[in-house]
């Protein structure tokens, strides 16, 4: 883990952008890698080992890969509360057309697609209609989850196919699980597409003054629907590699993404009133809600517990963020 | 300042009242006195500070030196809460009624402590009874048991100045109130109208009433006092008796003029040249209708009149931001079409809007972005990468060309003045070498200096063959810098001025303009409006 941490890719950003505003911001978040890892390293024995922090890296793939996707949304002011119910949807087909045809490791790309036909879908009814991002993605959560609950008849269904397991438990750089080295690729592609392409633009562009954007000309609602619909090809690919994972889509795929790509994202330090962040944060937000969830139950905190202090931390990143908006008004 | 008015105690008295807002002075040293049962008016040009002064009063804005007395002890409201509980009530130009609740809940709004028993239960019985009183007393023909929205805009304006009037002294322990009323009557129908007279009359045996209105021949009729505010200080104070609208007219404008400020020994006759915008019968119900006028490359078009006159509306309208209803926009050498910005952008128009800070910067993001925000197809190529380089550079350049201040492209837009703000959004639109620019109070906001600079650009544009519709509150800018004027009254073009530099028409002649009555009622005419109220009556009589 301290491998991906401290990985050349870390730092890309920082050429990108004006250093020193980027190291002032990011050095809250980074502040609370270090004090979790050592917090966790002082009171357990099995948290600072190589096997640990490869486990780490495995439970984290999919959570970074969701999240990125979905830091695009919440970039442009909007919010995606379905990407875990298109986790467990996308898990369900996938699985499903395993089983069926046999299609082996090109199941991934498929998988992609789905998600990003049902992102298109939520964008579409979001940007067409006018109604909030939140209350539209609310409705399709409840309608995904529906339409894979019944395709899993409520049970989790199998499937056995080594070289699509491969793809996410493999480890092609030693310790480091396949699907965290994915979820690393796509990093640094998100961060790209967000600093260097138009479509990034736009999103800090929509996020920072919608009116703005639309008065200066910018098809803000071409762009939104475009944003929905990454964030659901990301969902789809998470949802894929989470499947290869676990050998299996059940009805609980996918349900803690909610809150824990929520969380992570704005641990990470993109603001939900858009316009500022990005998915380089994301990556510290991933890292530190991981850590957090692996390390509590090494502890033996009870699941129920750890819903408390995730909802707890969630909310103290928002206050953080605010007071340190504040003070940059104030400067 | 020993009329016989005066003789009545002050009841109000402001001294010394001073407003600032960035570089722009808005109130200097303004001090004046209302007396006893009395109705006071203050008129102004847009922007002379009367919006300011009564924020100032009703407590929603602080000001920044300067002392108030209401009957005879301080008052330095904090919010409008404060001002509402010593009895100074205001009706705001915007209506601030809650439309899905009953009207007897919006006359008692905020003076509803009184009619709760044990604590949380309502006693409705009572306040209706005492929201009919209020009704009543204000002559108004309303039940007060009816949805608020179910009147129209007349009633419910009627409705508004009713509460502010009454309710503090009805509900209240307000022995004198003071009310505050900004355009009331611009909404009001006959009939409603009628009532509002008959009202102050009324609230005018109690306590006072300031007015601010257009209508300057109401204002004569209503007034005691009528002060004229000519950029943010007082110029007169005027006796009913001793005023007409031709003094009010002459002390409300006469700035001296200095030609230079406005380049006008560079205006050109434009009339040998092309038409580079073909404007044809556009329409947008409620703000503008079957406005038709062209353009000529290297004119300059301005288009003034008072605030509910439609000219932002149509500003946008043109340049498709908020496409028209109906109607047509050619651009040069293009075939007529439903005006889209984004197409147009593409087309070859840059549109500046009037409010810079919700529709023109984005404050928190930086200069360079701010700046390439209409040129996606300039700074990225066709796979969406985006030149940041290349962006960087081209700000870089319009830093140095057009002298904006300590900017730096990687710069947050916030820490620029406004008139430098303003010129990184002009910026946007010279890199795009447009044929055509929008301008809506291009130099809204900006110091003296900037601004020449801006007049100076602007000119410059001209000079390259740029067609230019210049939108703007400011008489002597739209004098200035136009070949020709254009005055909208209630959406329609009700006079036009050929403005050559030599024999510029004068702010009288303008200002008369946008205040004459119409020969025909517009789009908010009387006619548009009896139509639907005789049904309104009938409704309410049976309910």
């Amino acid at each position: 883990m301290t491998d991906i941490a401290r990985s050349p890719g870390f730092s890309r950003p920082r050429l990108q952008l004006p250093a020193l505003e980027l190291d002032v911001k990011l050095l809250l978040p980074l502040l609370v890698v270090a004090v979790l890892i050592a917090f966790f390293s002082v009171t357990t024995e099995s948290f600072a080992t190589l096997r640990n922090f490869s486990t780490i890296a495995g439970q984290a793939g999919t959570l970074l890969i969701v999240c990125l996707g979905a830091t695009f949304v919440i970039l442009m002011g909007s919010i995606d509360l379905s990407v875990g119910a298109i986790v467990l949807l996308v898990g369900a087909l996938t699985v499903t057309v395993l089983n069926l045809t046999g299609i082996g490791v090109w199941v991934l790309p498929l998988a992609a697609l789905f998600g990003a036909v049902l992102g298109l879908l939520n964008g579409s009814v979001y940007a067409l209609s006018g109604i909030q991002s939140f209350v539209v993605t609310l409705g399709s959560l409840s309608i995904f989850s529906g339409v894979a609950l019944q395709l899993l008849q409520g049970r989790a269904i199998q499937f056995s196919d080594a070289a699509f397991e491969n793809l996410a438990i493999g480890q092609l750089i030693p310790s480091l699980p396949n699907i965290a080295l994915c979820g690393l690729v796509a990093w640094g592609v998100s961060v790209l597409i967000a600093s260097r392409t138009r479509f990034g633009r736009y999103m800090y562009l929509i996020g920072g003054g919608e009116q703005v954007a639309r008065t200066a000309g910018v098809p803000v609602r071409r762009y939104k629907i475009y944003a929905f619909a990454l964030s659901g090809l990301l969902a789809g690919l998470g949802a894929a590699l989470a499947v290869a994972r676990l050998g299996a889509a059940g009805p609980s795929l996918g349900s803690d993404l909610l809150l824990n790509s929520l969380a992570a994202i704005v641990v990470g330090g993109t603001s939900l009133a858009g316009g500022s962040g990005g998915p380089h944060r994301t990556l510290i937000g991933v890292l530190i809600i991981a850590i957090l969830d692996n390390g509590l139950n090494l502890l033996g905190v009870s699941s129920y517990t750890q819903m408390i202090i995730k909802g707890a931390v969630v909310i103290a990143a928002v206050v953080a963020s605010r007071v340190e908006l504040r003070n940059a008004v104030v400067k | 300042m020993t009329q016989p008015l005066l003789d009545r105690t002050p009841f109000f008295v402001a001294d010394g009242l001073s407003k600032r807002f960035g570089a722009t002075r808005v109130l200097d040293g303004v001090g004046f006195s209302i007396p006893e049962k009395s109705v006071v008016s203050f008129v102004g040009e847009n922007g002379a500070g009367k919006s300011t002064l009564f924020n100032i009063l009703s407590g929603v804005v602080e000001p920044d030196a300067g002392t108030m007395t209401l009957g005879g002890k301080p008052y330095r409201p904090r919010h409008y809460g404060d001002a509402i509980g010593v009895g100074v009530s205001r009706v705001f130009q915007e209506q601030a009624l809650v439309r899905n609740i009953p009207v007897y809940e919006n006359l008692l709004l905020g003076q509803d402590d009184g009619f709760y028993r044990a604590g949380q239960f309502v006693d409705r019985a009572a306040m209706i009874a005492a929201a009919q009183r209020i009704a009543d007393e204000a002559g108004i023909d309303v039940d007060v048991r009816r949805r608020t929205g179910s009147y129209d805009f007349s009633r419910r304006q009627s409705i508004e100045i009713a509460r502010a009037c009454l309710a503090p002294s009805i509900l209240g322990d307000i022995a004198q109130p003071l009310v505050l009323l900004d355009e009331p009557t611009s909404a009001l129908d006959q009939r409603d109208e009628d009532a509002f007279f008959r009202l102050v009359a009324k609230v005018r045996q109690r306590g006072s009433l300031i007015f601010v209105s257009h209508r300057l021949s109401e204002v004569l009729s209503v007034s005691d006092v009528i002060y004229v505010l000519k950029d943010g200080a007082l110029v007169a104070r005027l006796e009913a008796g001793e005023a007409d609208e031709r003094i009010l007219h002459s002390l409300m404008v006469g700035r001296e003029r200095v030609a230079d400020y406005y380049f006008e020994q560079r205006q050109k006759v434009t009339d040998a040249q092309p038409v580079a915008v073909e404007v044809a019968g556009l329409s947008s119900p409620g703000a503008y209708e079957d406005i038709s006028l062209s353009i000529r490359a290297g004119e300059i078009v301005g288009i003034g009149g008072l605030l509910d006159s439609g000219k932002s509306r149509l500003g946008k309208g043109i340049a498709g931001v908020e496409p028209p209803a109906t109607g047509t926009v050619a651009l040069v050498g293009q075939s007529p079409v439903h005006p889209e910005i984004g197409a147009f952008i593409r087309a070859g128009l840059g549109y500046v809007p009037a409010e810079r800070l919700v529709e023109g910067i984005i404050p928190s993001q930086k200069l360079s972005w701010n700046f390439s925000l209409a040129s996606a197809d300039l700074f990225s190529n066709r796979l969406g990468l985006w030149r940041c380089q290349a962006e960087v550079e081209a700000a870089s350049r319009f830093i140095g060309s057009l002298a904006i201040r300590s900017g730096s492209p990687n710069q947050p837009l916030s820490k620029l003045s406004g008139g430098n703000q303003q010129k990184v959004v002009l910026a946007r639109w010279l890199q795009r070498q447009p044929d055509v620019l929008v301008l809506d109070n291009p130099t809204r906001g900006v110091d003296a200096g900037a601004k020449e600079e801006i007049y100076r650009v602007i000119r410059d544009l001209t000079d390259r063959g740029v067609a230019i519709l210049l939108i703007t509150d400011e008489l002597l800018e739209l004098i200035g810098l136009s070949n020709r004027i254009l005055i909208l009254q209630r959406g329609r073009i009700a006079a036009e001025f050929a403005a050559p530099a030599d024999t510029k028409p004068s702010e009288r002649e303008l200002v008369a303009a946008m205040l004459s009555v119409p020969d025909e009622p517009g789009p908010h005419g009387a006619a548009a409006i009896s139509t639907s109220d005789p049904v309104q009556y009938s409704e309410s009589a049976h309910a």
